[in-house]
């Protein structure tokens, strides 16, 4: 072997490793140095101030398992997974396929609308809504002065369709932000793929789901996984919109963890700790299991 | 050269950014501090506590228009007493919760030297922070002051192990406040809505709902005062022995029964928050009767074309009986970063601690009712509300505020009060109260637990 080239190569490594030193120091001590604190606390107990390890260790995620109001958080938290991520992700593609129309006019205008709502930030789009939703609010006095409704409805008041109101303003917020991914998508298919398609007499239909579709599917499987990961930790439209009532029908998990934190809850940081690892183990599994189904190269 | 020019500026950029972004957090605080009209520091560097052996001493406070007005009040009173180069520097916060925050910061990290002199902390909080961080604040004993002269029940949450912590600022004192005009309208008087029994109420209120549309109640259902103040005006707790116990208690049953009663006949109205509860059913003028710690009289003033219809009263109670309760309300706390603890402790004591000249200036800038009972007598407090009807409400909350038993507290008590509010909701919605009851009891014990 030649000493030169392998010094060469060792000097190349080297710069390398030089290049990549300061993201890697920078997420070794913001991000993973706090993980592994967090992962330390949540075997831990008592205040703050003075905390102690648990006996049995791991007794924070035991107790986990008897308590209700997590429980019920992480059932409001996949309702809304459920129910607002398919309908979001086939919103936002019917509409980038509607704006990807080479022939339509005012394209940029369109295409601007629908992303607008992104660049709200999410406490004052929540209490948008919540004034919007509000029983003297605009969507009531609507109601009623067409004659739908005979008087005001509390929406906010209501546990079933409080979380509607959450359904319905995050599909507001996040439609067109998935959209423009599914644009940057269709914009990579070759038109001459539609072409040919459509000389051979296939439907728009099949067009759709058997060329657009499987063309996508590693931005749907993206947009999947975000939109999981964004739901799973979502904390801003339960705290402002309905400050997760009424009676907690409507609180997140992220909320609950804030409230058994900072909140108005008992300051108990070891449990709050807890809490979050288990989120973060149920993101990491939904998410492997998302790429391994839209993964279907081999 | 030109690349490496550019990203030497670059990483210059990259470098000041970061630099900013770490500098900006004093920077907030003193912008906070810039909001009051008291004497700000410019320095940002500068500590939140004052030195050693200086005539100043700094205070974390919420609400302009209550609290702040009172600590100035006393301020002005210290300095025209004797102690001309006296200073007090309020750092105004934007809530309570703020200062809870810097609390727990403070202890967690075991570092105390941001936070002020004195801080201004709520009741039902305390004793749970003192708890969990034993250090952060220091004992008033050694003032000059007579704990006599305060309302018993408002000592009783600053008094830890038998020693006094906080000098109380403001009075809980509940009062129950009705619309004469809507009464009369339905054909009854202040007489008719004073000691009378929670059923009689309600039988009140149905008729004022129909003839009127109005409630005769409101309440945020989020964080369900009501269950409390009804309770306390029984002489009755949530606990027993530090253990929550509802179904248990019969009183507290009872209570909840009526109180859902009442949320089904639309007597009382349940609002979704506590903003829902002020701006829209106070001041959105939805209701005929307010229940509250008297601090909620300024959200009332402000709609000013009910100005001489209201008149303050009792609570209604189970047997009929005057009831007297008392809810919220703060203290000034010394912390652990004081230097000059014998000035705080002076201070304290020749302001809110005995001095009614800092009471009469506090409840004319503020509206800050206090709980020494002396200050009760000064002729400010004797003076008739044009608000409530020329009613002198408040030597009548004062006198109130001496009849509040004192019942057994618990640091838990939001906790509890949450989950309440949700048994009560959900009861309102249909569900079984007692299966309600137990689950906010058992919730209420597993947060205890850990």
């Amino acid at each position: 072997m030649n000493n030169k080239k392998v010094s060469v190569l060792a000097k190349q490594h080297r710069a390398g490793w030089i290049y990549l030193m300061p993201a890697t120091l920078l997420l070794a001590v913001m991000s993973f140095w706090p993980m592994v604190n967090a992962f330390l606390m949540s075997l831990k107990t008592g205040s703050s101030a003075n905390m102690q390890w648990n006996n049995p260790i791991i007794n924070n995620y035991l107790r986990m398992q008897q308590d209700k109001l997590f429980i019920r958080s992480i059932g409001n938290t996949f309702l809304y997974l459920i129910i607002q991520v398919p309908i979001m992700l086939v919103v936002a593609m019917l509409l980038a396929q509607l704006l990807n129309n080479k022939d339509l006019r005012f394209k940029g205008l369109f295409r601007t609308c629908v992303f607008l709502p992104c660049a709200t930030s999410l406490v004052s789009y929540s209490l948008i809504f919540k004034s919007m939703f509000a029983t003297n609010g605009l969507i009531n006095a609507l109601l009623v002065n067409i004659g739908i409704l005979k008087e005001p409805m509390n929406f906010l008041g209501v546990p079933s369709t409080a979380k509607v109101v959450i359904i319905l303003a995050l599909l507001w917020r996040w439609t067109g932000y998935n959209m423009v991914f599914f644009l940057a998508g269709l914009q990579g298919i070759d038109y001459g793929v539609y072409e040919a398609a459509k000389i051979d007499g296939a439907s728009s239909w099949q067009i759709f789901w058997d060329i657009t579709v499987p063309l996508l599917m590693p931005t749907i499987v993206m947009t999947g996984i975000m939109s999981i990961n964004g739901t799973l930790q979502l904390f801003d439209e339960s705290v402002n919109l309905t400050n997760g009532g009424p009676a907690n029908s409507t609180i997140t998990m992220s909320h609950y963890i804030y409230n058994a934190s900072f909140g108005t809850g008992t300051k108990n940081f070891g449990y709050a700790a807890a809490m979050s690892f288990v989120i973060f183990i149920m993101v990491a599994v939904l998410s492997a299991i998302s790429m391994k189904a839209g993964d279907k190269r081999d | 050269m030109k690349k490496k020019i550019l990203s030497a500026v670059l990483s210059a950029a990259m470098v000041a950014s970061m630099l900013v972004g770490c500098g900006a957090q004093p920077a907030a605080t003193q912008e906070a501090a810039a909001d009051t009209k008291a004497e700000a520091s410019t320095d940002a560097a500068a500590p939140a506590a004052s030195s050693e052996g200086g005539n100043k001493l700094t205070v974390f406070a919420w609400d302009p228009n209550f609290n702040i007005p009172a600590l100035e009040a006393a301020a002005a009173d210290y300095k025209a007493n004797g102690h001309d180069d006296f200073e007090l520097e309020i750092i105004v916060q934007s809530g309570s919760s703020d200062v809870e925050s810097a609390v727990t910061l403070a202890g967690s990290s075991g570092d105390y030297s941001n936070l002020p002199d004195i801080v201004l902390f709520q009741d039902h909080w305390i004793q749970k922070y003192h708890r969990d961080y034993p250090d952060a604040f220091v004992s008033l004993e050694g003032a000059d002051v007579n704990w006599s002269d305060f309302g018993a029940e408002k000592i009783s949450y600053s008094t830890i192990d038998g020693q006094h912590y906080g000098m109380p600022v403001d009075n809980g004192t509940a009062i129950f406040a009705y619309r004469t005009d809507i009464l009369a309208e339905c054909g009854y008087t202040m007489a008719d809505v004073t000691g009378i029994t929670w059923d009689r109420f309600t039988e009140i209120g149905e008729e004022v709902y129909a003839k009127t549309g109005k409630h005769l109640l409101s309440m945020d259902g989020d964080g369900n005062d009501l269950i409390y103040l009804m309770l306390q005006a029984e002489g009755e707790s949530q606990w027993k022995d530090g253990v929550p116990t509802l179904v248990g208690n019969p009183k507290v049953v009872s209570i909840c029964e009526k109180i859902v009663d009442m949320a089904k006949k639309n007597v009382l109205y349940l609002a979704n928050d506590w903003s829902d509860y002020t701006d829209q059913t106070i001041i959105g003028d939805m209701v005929a009767g307010v229940c509250n710690g008297n601090w909620i009289i300024p959200t009332m003033e402000q709609v000013a074309d009910n100005s001489g219809k209201w008149e303050i009263t009792t609570m209604p109670t189970l047997d009929g009986h005057e009831g007297y309760a008392s809810n919220g309300g703060s203290s000034l706390y010394i912390t652990a970063n004081c230097k000059n603890t014998d000035l705080a402790k002076d201070f304290l004591a020749k302001t809110f601690g005995s001095s009614s000249q800092t009471y009469d200036e506090s409840l004319l800038k503020g509206g800050v009712i206090g709980c020494y009972i002396p200050a009760g007598q000064s002729d400010v407090y004797q003076q008739g509300v044009d608000f409530f009807n020329g009613q002198a409400i408040y030597s009548t909350i004062v006198e109130m505020g001496g009849h509040v038993p004192t019942i057994e507290q618990s640091d838990y008590h939001y906790t509890l009060r949450t989950y309440m509010a949700a048994a009560i909701i959900n009861a309102r919605d249909g569900a079984d109260l007692m299966t309600e009851l137990q689950a906010a009891e058992d919730q209420t014990k597993f947060e205890i637990g850990g």
